[in-house]
């Protein structure tokens, strides 16, 4: 069953050695915590490689959170390389938390974050690797208990079979408060029954084992496809706000890795939330409302976080970092701070105005890689049917003052497939890209007009829970790769190089978004036949999938391709963000007459709901204004 | 030529271990993390001029992945001076456990980089039981830059190996147009017993 809380760095070292990349394994970064007075252990673990995993927010945040509780020791945990879990269950043995060494299955709770919807078989490869049961009711009471949390439990259901609870919402509070409950139940030997119960008392914690999966015509007939089995238990579960954002310290202490890692550098988050309203973006949905940390507290926040874990390099996360009232203020303070040291400043994308380009410019120094900007849609209709409140002069602008200021190369983002979309919006993105090459050759000089690169990348619309365009389908991807080529053709310039997605894997991002409890079923199945690590190109494995879909009877493409009218109850409906369904279901309509809301935290409040149910309003550090002053648009 | 606007610049010689787990980091993982420790030490290190300013650090010879060692090497230039005293307390305040840097001293701005000042390098290996006799080949083919070669071990190696128990010790000589790894030598020894650990326990 589970094993003893101990080191197996010995039996695990020599196979670490001849794996790839030993340093993923092997701890002793510098921040590495390992808390030895405690009573209860915590391992929280992110479902994919270690480079891919060790900077992520949630994880490095959570872990700090349950090791300042006392008595609570929390440590983290990543799925290992292919090769790794191969040679691990070759010998026999576990998987191991990373600052312990110890098997996974010896700690008294397990937390796995759900960053994607490509990730959900490698939490049932992470399970087994443990030796944890992968379903929920096949575990016994000394089996860890298993919680989950991050973006996707915005659609809790496709993961419902294998978490024990999980957390809806921002974790720094909610998680230390379920694990308490789970320490002081195992402490007096309750049973996992008794623990999932307590769990699904506490604020933002939906426990799947406790409600029957209604029917299609029952849940719509109900308003809801769930069923308490209990009497008491919620029958909608409301994200939890972590309220102290604002005024926490920007300087999350954090391991600096040996390994080459992805993110690796000081990330100071900035602000948290973004009120833009793109129609098809979750994190806009999840986040709300907007909280911004003061210029105070972010720059002695990089200051301190640079000279303790010695990075040259920072990130001013955020979703819109620009947006941030005071940005100009930290960038010019953190500029003087490290003028001729080498560090570099960096903002993760630009917002799509001369504005935009002003802040990179303050902050790039003479190091010009590119810039990246995400117009979304080709056509002004388009743009105004997601909400993407940015116009082609703004883009063009943006343009201008990028390549004037010494930029040669910029990326542009877009998604094909959005609703409504016809060919002519499709084109509309070639002659966008066109114009903004155009003007780009018109700024640059003479003799460095070759070097001018213009990039991009098309991703297909997923639909996803909780959002405006919850109800709308996505494309099938042989109709995608249609609109791809259409674009590719209407490009004229060799310059310009488009960039797509396997439609593939987003077809499967679109099942698990959208799935409601059947597709847990569906991901146990092709987990079974074979599928891990599906966001890596070389594992990703559709037959896997389309194996498991057959053999359980599970419509993949309606799952991924239906759409619904706005009074359909989602599988997700039990769920809240806090936005009401009724603003939901507005913005759809609005979208569908290409008519545009503004964002609140520029102008006035468009009734989401968020500030009203959760308590909570929109913390800005001083009045945002924009560039060109008043109205957004 | 001299620039009358140059700063005088000061070379600091650290010396670090790398031992226990993180012998198998690799060169480039082990450079990271040691410019990480200087930042953090807070030493007045000196940045390279022009379009992507980086830190003036430079390594001794690579040590193979799984190699340790008691004996690795740095050179640091500082524009200021600082005791060598107070940089090493600084810098074994920032570094890991098993990267911990053992010595500092300021060298002449004209002696020979650290990568090739030390051509000589004595290993210690520990096997899990007695060794009896170490039975070297003449020649080892190795495949470089996908290029089969074929390495005379007498060019190599500077003094016959030393074996005591389960303990050998052995000097490699690095050539300027190549060189023989350690784990690569062992790999293609006959012994009647297994490698625990190589260490690089002495450059010179």
């Amino acid at each position: 069953m589970t094993l003893p809380y101990e080191s197996i760095w010995s039996k695990v070292a020599p196979i670490v050695a001849k794996a790839e990349r030993p340093s993923r394994y092997i701890n002793h970064e510098w921040g590495s915590v390992c808390k030895r007075d405690c009573d209860f252990r915590f391992c929280m673990v992110y479902p994919d490689t270690y480079e891919l995993g060790q900077a992520n927010q949630a994880l490095r945040i959570l872990v700090n959170a349950v090791n300042r509780c006392e008595g609570m020791a929390a440590e983290r945990g990543f799925l290992p390389a292919a090769d790794m879990c191969d040679a691990l269950r070759a010998e026999g043995l576990p998987l191991f938390s990373i600052e312990g060494c110890a098997p996974l299955s010896s700690f008294d709770a397990i937390g796995i974050t759900l960053p994607h919807e490509l990730a959900a078989t490698n939490v049932l490869e992470i399970l087994d690797l443990a030796g944890i049961p992968v379903r929920a009711e096949d575990r016994s009471d000394d089996d860890p208990i298993v919680v989950g949390g991050g973006p996707c439990a915005l659609n809790p259901e496709p993961y419902a079979l294998f978490f024990d609870a999980i957390n809806i919402g921002e974790g720094e509070e909610s998680l230390p408060e379920g694990l308490q409950v789970i320490r002081a139940l195992r402490a007096n030997g309750a049973s996992r029954a008794e623990i999932r119960r307590a769990l699904a008392g506490l604020e933002g914690w939906y426990v799947p084992q406790l409600y029957r999966w209604r029917g299609v015509e029952e849940a719509q007939a109900a308003g809801s496809w769930i069923e308490p089995l209990e009497e008491g238990v919620p029958n909608v579960i409301v994200k939890r706000v972590y309220k102290g954002f604002s005024s926490s310290s920007g300087w999350e202490p954090c391991v600096v890795p040996f390994a080459e890692a992805v993110h690796d550098r000081l990330n100071v988050e900035i602000l948290r939330g973004c009120a833009r309203g793109c129609r098809f973006c979750q994190a806009g949905m999840m986040y709300r409302p907007v909280r911004e940390r003061s210029a105070e507290n972010v720059v002695s926040s990089v200051l301190t976080g640079l000279a303790e874990t010695g990075y040259d390099e920072v990130s001013l996360t955020s979703l819109s970092s620009t947006d941030h009232s005071q940005i100009r203020e930290i960038l010019m303070r953190l500029n003087k701070a490290y003028a001729d040291t080498g560090v570099r400043i960096s903002i993760p994308s630009q917002r799509l105005d001369s504005f935009g380009v002003d802040m990179a410019t303050l902050v790039a120094g003479q190091k010009k890689g590119g810039l990246t900007f995400a117009p979304e849609a080709g056509t002004q209709r388009l743009r105004d049917v997601i909400n993407k409140n940015v116009t082609e002069d703004d883009l063009l602008g943006a343009v201008d003052a990028a390549f004037s200021a010494g930029w040669r190369r910029c990326k542009l983002y877009f998604m094909i497939g959005l609703p409504t979309e016809t060919d002519e919006d499709v084109k509309g993105i070639a002659r966008l890209v066109q114009k903004a090459y155009e003007r780009a050759r018109e700024v640059v000089p003479k003799d460095q007009r070759g070097s001018i690169q213009i990039g991009a990348s098309v991703a297909l619309f997923v639909p996803k829970a909780q959002t405006p365009f919850q109800w709308d389908g996505q494309i099938p991807p042989e109709e995608a790769l249609r609109r791809v080529n259409l674009l590719r053709h209407s490009v004229k310039y060799r310059a310009i190089t488009i960039s797509w997605h396997d439609p593939k894997t987003s077809f499967v991002e679109a099942v698990m978004s959208r799935g409601g409890r059947e597709a847990s079923y569906l991901v146990e199945g092709a987990w079974k036949r074979g599928a891990r690590f599906d966001a890596w190109s070389e594992h990703f494995n559709e037959q896997a999938w389309r194996d498991a879909a057959a053999d359980l009877g599970f419509d993949v493409e309606a799952a991924a391709q239906s759409s619904y009218p706005l009074d359909y109850v989602m599988p997700w409906g039990h769920i809240s963000c806090g936005t009401s369904l009724k603003w939901l279901a507005r913005e759809r309509m609005l979208a569908e007459r290409a008519q545009t809301t503004p964002d609140c935290t520029f102008d006035h409040c468009s009734a989401c709901g968020v500030c009203m149910s959760l308590g909570i309003d929109n913390e800005l550090a001083t009045a945002r204004v924009t560039a060109r002053g008043g109205d957004e648009r | 030529m001299t620039d009358p606007n140059a700063r005088q610049l000061f070379r600091l010689r650290s010396t670090y271990i790398e031992t226990g787990r993180l012998a198998m980091l690799s060169h480039l993982e082990v450079a990271h993390t040691l410019e990480r420790t200087v930042r953090r030490a807070g030493l007045p290190f000196a940045v390279s001029q022009g379009f992507s300013p980086h830190m003036k650090i430079a390594f001794g010879a690579a040590l193979p992945v799984g190699v340790g060692s008691t004996c690795e090497i740095f050179d640091l230039q500082l524009v200021e001076y600082v005791a060598p005293e107070i940089a090493l307390e600084a810098l074994r305040a920032a570094s890991v456990r098993d990267l911990m840097v053992q010595e500092c001293c300021y060298i002449s701005s004209k002696a020979p980089a650290a990568s090739v000042a030390f051509p000589f390098s004595t290993y210690e290996v520990v096997f899990d039981g007695d060794v009896g006799v170490l039975d070297i080949p003449e020649t080892i083919d190795v495949v470089r830059k996908k290029k089969e070669k074929t390495l005379v071990v007498s060019e190599f190696l500077a003094e016959l190996p030393e074996v005591s128990g389960t303990v050998v010790r052995f000097t490699l000589e690095a050539k300027a147009n190549g060189s023989l790894r350690p784990d690569v030598l062992l790999q293609h020894c006959h012994a009647d017993a297994i490698v625990v650990s190589i260490t690089r326990v002495a450059q010179r």
